[in-house]
């Protein structure tokens, strides 16, 4: 799977291509990111548009110029005739350079043009499912526009939502969220609508975990814990009898976890995480006298959650190491 | 008890982004908002309950430090128990801010002589060689403060070295922190804890702390208290903003398990065991049942 990004501003980009595949490689999702200059054309790229399954086209809010307009449209068009089921993200980034009134005018605007210029190509262009979202490095709406990105990339999707959707039922969760820890993307979600406010949140919370986890380490490493084995160590050999053994052991290993209580309205809310694979976090949200009361059920809730996504994690990993 | 902070440097050196940092749950991001301030502007900030911080934040323009320095010096430098003076790393004019800190130093050991003296060199976060900078001004700023004792930091409202100076600061105006050490220190071994930190509840600032100074049988990293604070109160004020209240927190990570907790009404305390047996709701029991002598001690002495 390859994923191209490609940015224009009116200076245009000075970084050169590079891969971004080692660094995502080892989570659910193996990306392979091509970060382009801002002069790069259809004809420059030197790979064919088929070859990717995701565009992310960043354009400056503030860019209302047709240059811009008219590369996106080039590329839109040259990417939907190589492969139609290809998908095109635009994010209308910097947003936060603008007043409120005038980020929803632009937003419009440019939407508004690039349809058109679709329309006078090709009027069955009109139908395209093109993505628009606002950007900007400011808050998180980054975080979210690229977790939406991702979300259309994973196999497994329906599955490790099947699973939240589960975990949330039986723990009166109102909302979950599977992170990767490192990027803070989110890569699955259940059911219920994402609301800006608790994934910022989230993010925010995993953020100051990350950080504080390495504060009151002791440089002796006096009771460490055994944490989970990388994944690569319990897919080689015969598959079923290692599997089984690999679970055996992971029974014995330790998960880190934390919980944060809020308390604004009278339950309270409890802001739960718990390590699934060594990549990905599981985060709740639960009312707090549930959280306290019924502790053992969700950590029981938890363990078969994190077998049900772990055994997902290693199909995956045998697939593509072509087992 | 009431205690005087002056809080003075050139107009731009930062003072009033550092006291809407520290104090009023403000994030980094929002001081650029803050204009000059006109004269002294003096804020009474409840600190641990019944410590009142007075702070006086002296607007840095020239004919306001002319005033403080000539027809309202004693008004100025009269009871003062701490003055915070305040240097722009990146300033042009060092001679004449030398000039006014001396004669403040002045005015400040007539009327206060007793007064703690605490210089920091600020805004670190514009320079590139941070070391070699903060030494050179360092020593040219206790040169010019002379016989009296002041301490010297770098400070940067971006990272986690403004709550260091701070919390440093805070420490010697609280009459018994050395009474709270030794308790926190029987607390820690009660729960076979490696460290026990007790922070101001609004301001997350340390009041005191289990270690002990030489005793490197843990040796966790050395910024780990300030760091602690600058976590907690960016994610307290991310949980605001969402219109949460932040009330506790545990943690049982690869290195070590936490516990931040209510203490008192004025205060949070941290426990950190890296005994792998420990159980946070263990850790919660004692905690809870440390509260009544942790208010009894606050009231006696302050």
């Amino acid at each position: 799977m390859r994923k191209l990004t490609r940015e224009y501003t009116s200076t245009h980009g000075f970084y050169s291509e590079y891969n971004w595949g080692q660094r995502f490689g080892s989570t659910v999702i193996p990306l392979e990111i091509w970060d382009c200059p801002g002069n790069i054309t259809v004809e420059t790229l030197g790979t064919p548009l088929s070859h990717f399954r995701t565009i992310i086209f960043v354009i400056d809010i503030r860019d209302l110029y047709n240059q811009a307009i008219a590369k996106l449209v080039d590329f839109v068009i040259a990417a939907y005739h190589v492969n139609p089921n290809i998908h095109f993200e635009v994010f209308v980034h910097k947003v936060e350079r603008l007043q409120e009134d005038d980020k929803v005018e632009n937003f419009r605007q440019i939407n508004e043009r690039v349809l058109d210029r679709l329309i006078e190509y090709s009027p069955e262009y009109e139908q395209l499912p093109l993505v628009f979202q606002m950007t900007s490095v400011f808050d998180h709406s980054l975080h979210q526009a690229f977790s939406r990105v991702l979300l259309k990339l994973i196999g497994s999707l329906p599955y490790l939502e099947d699973l939240l959707n589960v975990f949330c039922a039986n723990s009166q969760s109102p909302k979950a969220y599977l992170f990767d820890i490192r990027s803070r993307l989110y890569v699955a979600t259940d059911a219920s609508p994402v609301d800006t406010m608790t994934h910022d949140l989230c993010c925010d919370y995993l953020q100051m975990l990350n950080s504080f986890g390495s504060l009151y380490r002791s440089a002796s490493g006096s009771g460490v814990r055994h944490i989970a084995p990388s994944a690569s160590e319990s897919s080689e050999g015969p598959e079923v009898s290692d599997r089984q053994a690999a679970r055996r052991r992971r029974k014995e290993l330790f998960f880190p976890s934390a919980a944060a209580l809020l308390h604004s309205t009278h339950p309270g809310t409890a802001l739960t995480y718990h390590l699934i694979t060594e990549h990905l976090a599981l985060l709740a949200l639960m009312p707090t006298p549930v959280f306290e009361s019924k502790r053992g059920l969700i950590e029981y809730n938890v363990v078969f959650f994190r077998e049900g996504v772990q055994e997902i994690y290693e199909v995956e990993q045998q697939v593509r190491s072509g087992g | 008890m009431k205690k005087k902070v002056l809080l003075m440097g050139a107009s731009g050196s930062g003072k009033t982004s550092m006291r809407s940092l520290i104090f009023s749950n403000n994030p980094a991001s929002m001081t650029a908002r803050l204009g000059a301030t006109i004269d002294v502007e003096q804020n009474h900030v409840r600190f641990l309950g019944d410590l009142i911080l007075n702070l006086w934040d002296c607007g840095g323009q020239d004919a306001f430090m002319d005033g403080y320095l000539t027809t309202q010096r004693s008004t100025i430098f009269q009871h003062v128990g701490v003055m915070i003076y305040v240097f722009d790393v990146e300033t042009t004019e060092m001679n004449k801010d030398l000039e006014y800190y001396r004669d403040c130093l002045d005015g400040l050991r007539s009327h206060s002589k007793d007064a703690g003296v605490f210089l920091l060199v600020h805004k670190m976060d514009l320079v590139k060689n941070p070391a070699d900078v903060f030494a050179k001004k360092r020593k040219d700023l206790v040169t010019a403060t002379g016989d009296t004792p002041a301490t010297v930091f770098g400070t940067s409202i971006y990272d986690e070295s403004l709550y260091k100076a701070w919390s440093s600061i805070v420490h010697t105006l609280i009459p018994n922190a050395a009474v709270l050490t030794k308790h926190l220190r029987t607390f820690a071994q009660i729960c076979s804890a490696a460290e026990v930190v007790l922070f101001e509840r609004t301001t997350f600032l340390v009041i005191a702390t289990s270690h002990q100074e030489g005793d490197t049988s843990n040796d966790m990293m050395p910024t780990r208290y300030e760091r602690t604070s600058e976590l907690i109160k960016a994610f307290k004020h991310s949980c605001t903003r969402v219109r949460e209240e932040f009330h506790t927190l545990e943690l049982e990570l690869p290195d070590f398990t936490a516990v931040l907790d209510e203490m008192t009404r004025n205060t949070y305390v941290l426990v950190v065991a890296h005994n792998p047996h420990v159980e946070t709701a263990a850790i919660k029991i004692n905690v809870r049942m440390a509260r009544k002598r942790f208010e009894e001690l606050q009231g006696d002495t302050l």
